[in-house]
């Protein structure tokens, strides 16, 4: 037989030249993951102030404000809103407030088998509806300042279309609207899946199987190149803290309430009601030309899991004529852990926010 | 106290009889079956790598007959019978049998994994011959699941029946799993023999890189496209909703298992703790509704 295909023999002449290295860095990583680690989320200082149910309002309170409209962060359901808050050096909520906005912060919570029942017009004209109401009353206005992060962006498109008098502007980051495409897995997946099937047999769709499926979108990275990563990188202590707080968060997802769920699976993903203004909510139709109010759209070039296309749609079917679309060279998460993100995106949502708060 | 010749020879020709029918059985099912013989009916690229899972499963095979074709040879019937008065001769042929087989497996697999055996249909995952999880399949359910599934006589209290019901949508569940984590794997095999077989960029002739990581680096840019294309295959959707339902089957058996447990037990069920949990969310629901309209009415008296 000829040389072996893969090549073992120079892998072994590489890895005995590297020995001495790699015992340094074996020693160093042992140091590092034996000793104290800061690897804590969501730690930037919040008030709590308002709650119901599950779900949860947190406040960050900057050290100079300088708008006059509070700015309201909602998440998607399917993780937790501590990605917007992950590590200090890079959180999207400590560079908001750097900006002086006054932000608050939808915590969904953890659905248990009694929300399995919350249905999507819960959520957005339940939940959501009164924790704007509530921020407006806290503040005294009459509008406030809506930014959705995924499908939470969804959520916000949704809201602001069916209360458009109660938002001042709209800023959607990595938001699917447009899911009839092919370019999303998880769009190409969800078309087939058996969502009633799926609800009446578990109620609540578990978060270990949505983990699963977030980790089956790119095995090839996420379930092998990562750790390989891990593993070349363990000597460095700041790295090994910002691995294990983005594991923390991946693996945290919480079970999605199953009608929720049912009606976001039907009506977007596969009949794709919202962009054609079809859907229904809480017997009211959601029409995207009632989104009068500036729209500001930001998405990944590179997201596997929101393909640009399913977001640049929504600039052309809003009612606004003050629409300005982002398309960053990143990927889904990399957009709100990035450094780049906090240097140069931040600021301009800042700026873009500021410019409309006359 | 000593047997009965008549009765020893009863014993014999019974054994012999069922061994000659289970390979004859197998025999038809290796011919039978395009994936098992290693013909593929799809043609052309995919016939080839049919035949190697086809390899693998004659050698199988083979592995299975030579053991029987020993069992079934007069001297070691009796020899059996006897209480195995010659056990160093037949464990010798049948470990010789034995390690022939496995030798052949273990060099097949090895050949996978080095690219030398039959090359697989590089970025192609449509038609795929996966007869074997298919087979597998039919035979569990013409032969085992009705045994899981005959009715019961309810004799007893125990609900026996839907033991079997849960331990059947196990076993289902666990073949689907092995189908979908077979499929999963796929591009890893495919990626590493098309690295081998020089479709990693440079062409035929290519020498694997010097540099480890440039390899690797190399490998998994190919890996990412083998998934890719993989994952928007109907033949994945369709394994992906094929394991998908086993679970929930499952998982509603071994609900109904436990619901009749706690009924036993006299606790509340599952079930009954959702119908409560109904009851609460609407009482909840126009209880906010009417705080609503309160709390409206209350803002703005004149509407009221």
């Amino acid at each position: 037989m000829d040389r072996p295909k893969i090549p073992v023999d120079l892998i072994l002449a590489k890895l005995a030249a590297e020995a001495e290295e790699a015992q340094y860095r074996l020693e160093k990583a042992r140091d590092i993951l034996m000793g104290p680690l800061e690897t804590d989320i969501g730690t930037t200082p919040y008030e709590l102030i308002y709650q119901e149910d599950r779900v949860r309002l947190k406040y960050y309170r900057p050290a100079a404000p300088r708008s006059k409209t509070p700015l309201l962060l909602t998440h998607a359901l399917f993780n937790r809103e501590t990605l917007l808050d992950l590590q200090p050096d890079r959180s999207v909520v400590q560079s908001l407030l750097k900006e002086g906005l006054e932000v608050y912060l939808v915590d969904w919570g953890e659905p248990t088998r009694r929300d399995q029942f919350l249905t999507l017009d819960d959520h957005i004209n339940g939940y959501l509806d009164n924790i704007v109401d509530f921020i407006r009353r806290r503040h005294r206005t009459a509008k406030v300042n809506l930014m959705g992060v995924c499908m939470g962006g969804t959520f916000a498109v949704i809201y602001a279309a069916l209360h458009p008098e109660k938002i001042k502007n709209l800023i959607t980051t990595v938001a699917p609207t447009h899911f009839d495409t092919p370019k999303g897995l998880l769009h190409t997946w969800l078309k087939e899946i058996d969502v009633d099937r799926l609800v009446d047999t578990f109620g609540n769709l578990p978060g270990n199987l949505l983990n699963a499926a977030f980790l089956l979108l790119n095995p090839a990275r996420l379930l092998l190149d990562k750790y390989i990563g891990f593993l070349e990188n363990m000597d460095s202590k700041d790295f090994v803290e910002n691995f294990i707080r983005i594991e923390k968060w991946i693996f945290d997802s919480p079970d999605v309430p199953g009608e929720t769920l049912r009606q976001m699976v039907k009506d977007l993903y596969q009949q794709n009601l919202l962009v054609q203004s079809k859907m229904e909510l809480g017997g009211c139709p959601v029409n995207l030309a009632k989104v009068t109010m500036p729209l500001l759209n930001i998405y990944g070039r590179y997201d596997h899991l929101v393909p640009p296309e399913a977001c640049e749609v929504l600039s052309l079917r809003v009612g606004s004529k003050d629409t300005e679309d982002i398309c960053l060279d990143s990927g889904h998460i990399g957009i709100y852990v990035s450094s780049r993100f906090q240097r140069e995106l931040v600021p301009k949502i800042a700026t873009w926010l500021l410019d409309r708060d006359g | 106290m000593a047997e009965e010749p008549s009765r020893v020879m009863a014993s014999e020709s019974l054994l012999a009889a069922w061994i000659k029918w289970t390979m004859d059985f197998w025999q038809a099912m290796a011919e039978m079956g395009p994936g098992l013989a290693g013909v593929s009916q799809t043609g052309g690229k995919d016939a080839a790598m049919g035949a190697a899972d086809g390899d693998s499963w004659l050698s199988a095979l083979k592995l299975w007959q030579a053991f029987f074709s020993l069992m079934t040879e007069p001297g070691t019937v009796t020899a059996v019978f006897k209480g195995i008065k010659a056990p160093s001769e037949i464990i010798l042929k049948m470990a010789q049998a034995g390690w022939e087989g496995y030798f052949h497996l273990h060099q097949q697999w090895l050949e996978g994994w080095q690219g030398d055996g039959p090359q697989a249909a590089a970025l192609h995952y449509e038609n795929l011959d996966q007869d074997i999880f298919k087979i597998c399949n039919e035979i569990y359910e013409s032969d085992f699941s009705q045994l899981l599934n005959l009715p019961h006589l309810r004799l007893t209290c125990l609900s026996q029946e839907d033991v079997n019901q849960a331990m059947d949508k196990f076993n289902q569940f666990q073949a689907a799993m092995a189908e979908f984590i077979y499929l999963i794997y796929l591009p890893v095999k495919k990626s590493l023999r098309a690295m081998g077989g020089g479709q990693g960029n440079g062409g035929a002739d290519e020498r694997p890189s010097e540099e480890f990581k440039e390899y690797y680096k190399r490998w998994l840019k190919l890996l990412e496209g083998h998934y890719m294309i993989l994952f928007q295959s109907r033949e994945y959707t369709g394994t992906l909703s094929h394991a998908l339902n086993a679970l929930e089957d499952f998982f509603t058996a071994k609900q109904k298992l436990t619901n009749d447990a706690m009924t036993a037990l006299g606790l509340p069920t599952l079930r009954d703790l959702d119908e409560v949990y109904r009851e609460m969310y609407l009482l909840k629901k126009s209880v906010k509704e009417m705080a609503k309209k309160i709390d409206r009415s209350g803002l703005s008296p004149g509407e009221g």
